[in-house]
């Protein structure tokens, strides 16, 4: 189920193609890529709904090759706002979508909302933070709660 | 030239010839003329002659060279290529398995087994059970939204919570729009055809974020009760039409129109694009799916728009008060009088602010200098509170989109001008004005096309035509201490005009702008100036112009709508007199198929006085 819901997000975003899985810079390379790196927190839009949607810079996310991550990474691009916002309340359909695409067990869904909603100001320490960023500093939050380091597992 | 003429009879020849060689023979000589064959294959009746011609304008989609506008031929390739020998994903039964699924099932065939790799990965990852329709609602500033858009959404099992249908896939088929193409230039190619009709997939998250963030328009979904055989067959179909160029219009071939092809298909006998006459309104499609017993459950999702209005309404005033200000920024969002709140409440007023900005940066273009601080200091504040319920989201309507009356409306009326009896017919295609019944509709919109009245006077038998309208758009969006919407209206047409001493009929433009503002529950008030602009050989100059205003007030409800105002307008070129005018027009709807209307309107022009007066009744369907 979970490898099915990762490929229909890929087959979404069917104008980017994965590079092979490795560590450092270029990585992974985003077919079309536009080159902004989305900040968290709309104000970049501006209502206007381009190319930016898959425009994913690279992080230090070369170094992960769990599948479910990088699903998260590529959702977390395009919806980083409501994902935020989710996870400032700590509940909602994009912070779901979250647990359902690193395939979080229904046993361990309030402890996800949770640690995500305490440790907000980790996650996102300003205004300034990219998706990118967002992602490695909940992976790393992942790998250290005993539950929930399974499912980043790399 | 010569070359197609050598090369004629010898593709006759293959095309007569290849039943015969596959050695299968259709059982039913006419089973190219079968609904369903010609659903498939989007073939429609020409309108002179007993052809039919097909709808798809990519030779790609077709296996005989003929096959655009022979089914017969078309059905011979096709029974010839998906019974070769052969593999990979070329061959015909993996670019077109809808049609190999069902010429097989009705001719019994044995067909050899063929390896369709892309076309399996496809149908695995959509991993399809049931199809949902979704309606784009109208939003209110926008005329070309009004007639609302559809999409299916592809729902995976919902046997599991890993479920998300956030992350399910959507189907469209839309104009594949060069960016660089003026306004007009898309109008143009939109009506009159020159976009190329593209479908594409794409997953249902960035539908949400294009339709109910950006556009603010709400989403009805509708589940289809569709099987899991007419979901695979739907599926199929989707992959055959996926890659292949169908012309796009505005009017009937839309987005609506193809999806209904869609279901057609999956449903033989369901026959919805037997309902698209000379337009297909995807609310009109919505309604005619309901109708046909294709719904099973409907869901509301509220755009963000709605949820941010219905999160700040439902606020205490001094709340709302406050929300305003920490939007503002005179207010810091961990200032004293936020903590002084109960924790639920602080919760609501942080996510409601929050959702404001948010909504406001893509509106309204709040500066991300401003912006982005603000929204992070608000979630920061709001990551604090523990346990507070989430933001309750707005009720669903009590009336669906597809529930309002019906777009097209006949009126007969009686009434008099300046003492002459007259009786009059009009006649509106589409859609709604604001005297129409509310419900289903967007409050202080309207949007009429190519409305015809015509007069007949019975003092000296004689039959005027008293206005035909191309388009008119009025937008009356109330104002408030969050949103300060401005309210419009565009039109033109030609209408009967005074020039001092008899009617003539007069191409218009008309415009205006202006704001509105609510009194009570259903009640607002409007001020608009106007500019009007008419040419015609029997002004004095040729043509006229006049800057005005308009002020009135706006009821609608779902028993009863009036509009009663003042008009002046300047007529500055021509005649140099001021046009004063009251008027008062009120509609008693009938339930949603019929209205009783009246108006009265009194005039002073050419200093002198005229009353026109009309009752009739308004049928929609």
């Amino acid at each position: 189920m979970k490898k099915l819901i990762a490929g229909a997000i890929l087959l979404g975003a069917s104008s980017m193609a994965f590079a092979q899985p490795g560590c450092g810079v270029g990585a992974m390379i985003w077919k079309g890529q536009s080159g902004i790196a989305p900040h968290v927190l709309a104000a970049t839009t501006n209502g206007t709904f381009g190319n930016q949607t898959f425009g994913m810079t690279t992080g230090t996310l070369g170094c992960q090759t769990n599948e479910s991550v990088q699903s998260m990474a590529l959702y977390m691009d395009s919806n980083i706002d409501k994902v935020a916002r989710d996870m400032s309340r700590g509940s909602g359909e994009n912070l779901d979508t979250l647990a359902v695409l690193l395939g979080v067990d229904a046993a361990d869904r309030d402890t996800f909302r949770k640690v995500l909603q305490d440790n907000f100001a980790t996650i996102f320490p300003s205004s300034e933070t990219t998706s990118g960023e967002a992602v490695d500093a909940i992976v790393a939050l992942l790998e250290q709660n005993q539950s929930l380091s399974k499912y980043v597992a790399a | 030239m010569g070359q197609s003429l050598r090369l004629g009879p010898a593709l006759c020849w293959l095309a007569l010839s290849a039943p015969a060689l596959a050695d299968t023979s259709p059982t039913n000589e006419n089973l190219h003329l079968d609904p369903a064959w010609l659903t498939l294959m989007h073939y429609q009746q020409d309108n002179l002659g007993g052809g039919f011609t097909s709808q798809a304008d990519d030779p790609n989609f077709f296996l005989s060279d003929q096959g655009k506008q022979a089914p017969d031929r078309e059905l011979e390739a096709t029974l010839s290529a998906i019974q070769q020998p052969g593999s990979g994903d070329n061959h015909a039964q993996c670019r077109f398995p809808a049609r190999t699924a069902w010429l097989s099932d009705q001719l019994d065939l044995s067909l050899p087994a063929v390896d369709c790799p892309a076309y399996e990965e496809w149908t695995e990852t959509l991993n399809t059970e049931t199809v949902t329709l979704v309606f784009a609602a109208s939003y209110l500033n926008s005329p070309s939204s009004m007639f609302g858009h559809t999409f299916l959404r592809l729902d995976p099992p919902q046997d599991d919570d890993e479920t998300n249908l956030l992350l399910a896939s959507t189907i469209s088929y839309a104009a594949d729009a060069a960016a660089h193409d003026s306004e007009i230039l898309f109008a143009y190619k939109g009506i009159f055809g020159g976009y190329p009709g593209i479908t594409s997939v794409q997953p249902y998250y960035e539908k949400i974020r294009l339709y109910s963030d950006i556009e603010h328009r709400d989403l009805w979904e509708y589940r289809l009760n569709l099987t899991q055989t007419e979901v695979d067959l739907l599926i199929a179909h989707a992959w055959e039409i996926r890659d292949h160029n169908f012309d796009y219009y505005f009017f009937d071939e839309n987005c609506a129109y193809r999806l209904l092809a869609l279901i057609d298909v999956a449903r033989p006998g369901t026959d919805l694009l037997g309902e698209v006459s000379t337009h297909a309104i995807p609310s009109d499609t919505v309604r005619w799916v309901v109708d046909k017993n294709l719904v099973s459950e409907v869901y509301y999702r509220p755009s963000a728009a709605t949820s941010v209005a219905y999160s700040l309404e439902s606020l205490p005033e001094a709340q709302q008060t406050l929300a305003a200000a920490i939007a503002n920024g005179y207010v810091d969002p961990d200032a004293q009088e936020i903590q002084q709140l109960a924790p639920r409440q602080q919760a609501h007023v942080l996510d409601a602010t929050y959702d404001y900005v948010r909504y406001q940066s893509e509106a309204d273009g709040w500066p991300r200098e401003f912006a982005a601080p603000l929204s992070h200091n608000l979630l920061m504040a709001r990551s604090d509170i523990d346990d507070a319920p989430a933001p309750r989201t707005p009720p669903q309507p009590e009336i669906r989109d597809d529930q309002g009356h019906n777009t097209f409306r006949a009126s007969i009326s009686a009434g008099q001008q300046a003492h002459r009896e007259f009786t009059e017919l009009t006649l509106r295609p589409a859609y709604h004005d604001v005297l129409d019944p509310p419900a289903g509709y967007r409050p202080g919109a309207q949007l009429q096309f190519l409305r015809l009245d015509a007069r007949y006077y019975t003092d000296n038998d004689e039959l005027q035509l008293e206005q035909l309208i191309g388009v008119e758009i009025r937008s009356l969006s109330p104002r408030d201490q969050f949103f300060s919407p401005l309210s419009w209206q565009v039109g033109f047409g030609g209408r009967r005009t005074d020039t001092g001493d008899k009617r003539v009929l007069t191409p218009y433009l008309e415009g205006g702008a202006g704001g509105s503002w609510l009194l009570g529950n259903h009640l607002q008030a409007f001020a608009i100036a106007t500019a009007d602009l008419e040419i015609d050989d029997d002004l004095r100059r040729g043509y006229d112009a006049a800057p005005g205003a308009d002020i009135g007030l706006l009821h609608q409800s779902n028993r009863f709508s009036f509009i009663a105002g003042a008009k002046t307008k300047a007529w500055i070129v021509s005649s140099q007199h001021r046009q004063d005018q009251v008027y008062v027009k009120g509609n008693w709807h009938l339930g949603r198929a019929f209205s009783l209307f009246a108006e009265f309107t009194r005039e002073d022009h050419y200093d002198r006085y005229q009353s026109t007066w009309q009752t009739g009744l308004h049928a929609y369907f």
